[in-house]
């Protein structure tokens, strides 16, 4: 019987159970040191690795998130000239914004402080309006 | 210490390599010999196990430990293995060799030891065998390996994994009676 003892190796006849205990024989062979020599062999590749592989990891890691970055900032650009130009409208349109106020709703001191802080303003745009027309009006508000 | 202990203390940077070279003296010779016994060939054999265990390096931060160590190492040799085999039937078709060998060395071709002809007949048998075939008999008659196990190792299901096996016994047995 072979080195498994299920039932499933009923099927195996002795003939070539015996071709396979030969073969693994054979397999397990190896010189003399081998598995010493192994270990030391595998830790001087993983150190020779090492010093390599720190210049590597930093250029494979942009070079695989490369088009991530790419689609990112485009993104960003196009976002900001969105908010800028977005921002820039509204701007124009508060300025542009005039808000209507109904006179009734004001009160009389601040009327009257209108008026009078305009008023020789006002008489100057008269008279020249007046003298514009070719009429001359003398004024009775002394 | 367990593989689960020294796989913490690799994973924790605490002596890193002394918990490595643990793990690689505690698993490397019945990795090796799987290899061998799918390769033949010693130099071949050791190629493949040197790259095993540098991925293994590489990989064992990463490693969650939802499975056993030793499950994973040889996931880890059975990908390496038939990585090998599948380039080096890519460069001997492309050499034009005639050989038949399905990624192993011709049998006894280099042995100086007389084998019997029933060793020859097993030794083209298990060339014959698909990879996956010869892996999974490997595994469950050399290493009495359980087909759970097997079937983590080689990314098959139970059922796969026993049918992988009774088709490389009768192929076998075939082959050697009609050979």
């Amino acid at each position: 019987m072979g080195l498994n003892d299920n039932m499933e190796n009923e099927s195996i006849s002795k003939e070539l159970e015996a071709a396979l205990n030969s073969f693994k024989t054979k397999s397990n062979q190896v010189p003399e040191g081998y598995f010493d020599q192994f270990e030391v062999d595998v830790m001087q590749k993983i150190q020779a690795n090492k010093s390599s592989q720190n210049k590597v990891t930093i250029i494979s890691l942009f070079a695989r998130h490369k088009k991530y970055l790419v689609a990112a900032s485009l993104f960003f650009a196009i976002a900001t000239g969105y908010l800028f130009y977005n921002s820039a409208e509204n701007k124009t349109a508060t300025m542009a914004q005039v808000d209507v106020i109904d006179i009734e709703t004001l009160p009389d001191e601040l009327i009257e402080a209108y008026v009078s802080n305009n008023e020789l303003i006002a008489e100057v745009e008269w008279n020249s309006a007046i003298e514009n027309a070719g009429t001359s009006i003398s004024s009775t508000n002394n | 210490m367990t593989d689960q202990a020294l796989i913490t203390q690799f994973q924790n940077g605490d002596s890193k390599e002394g918990a490595f070279t643990q793990l690689l003296k505690r698993h490397q010779e019945p990795v090796f010999f799987q290899i061998k016994k799918m390769v033949i060939e010693h130099a071949d054999a050791d190629d493949i196990a040197q790259a095993v265990w540098i991925k293994v390096w590489n990989k064992l931060d990463g490693f969650k430990q939802e499975s056993a160590f030793s499950t994973w190492l040889f996931r880890v040799a059975y990908n390496e293995t038939l990585n090998f085999i599948a380039q080096k039937k890519r460069l001997q078709a492309q050499t034009k060799q005639n050989h038949q060998d399905h990624g192993l060395s011709h049998p006894s071709s280099h042995n100086t030891i007389k084998e019997s002809d029933i060793q020859i007949k097993l030794e083209r048998a298990i060339a014959e065998l698909p990879e996956k075939q010869r892996f999974v008999f490997m595994l469950r008659y050399f290493d009495a390996f359980d087909y759970e196990k097997i079937a983590s190792i080689t990314g098959t299901t139970v059922g796969g994994a026993k049918s992988n096996y009774h088709q490389a016994v009768k192929k076998m047995t075939e082959l050697i009676h009609n050979a």
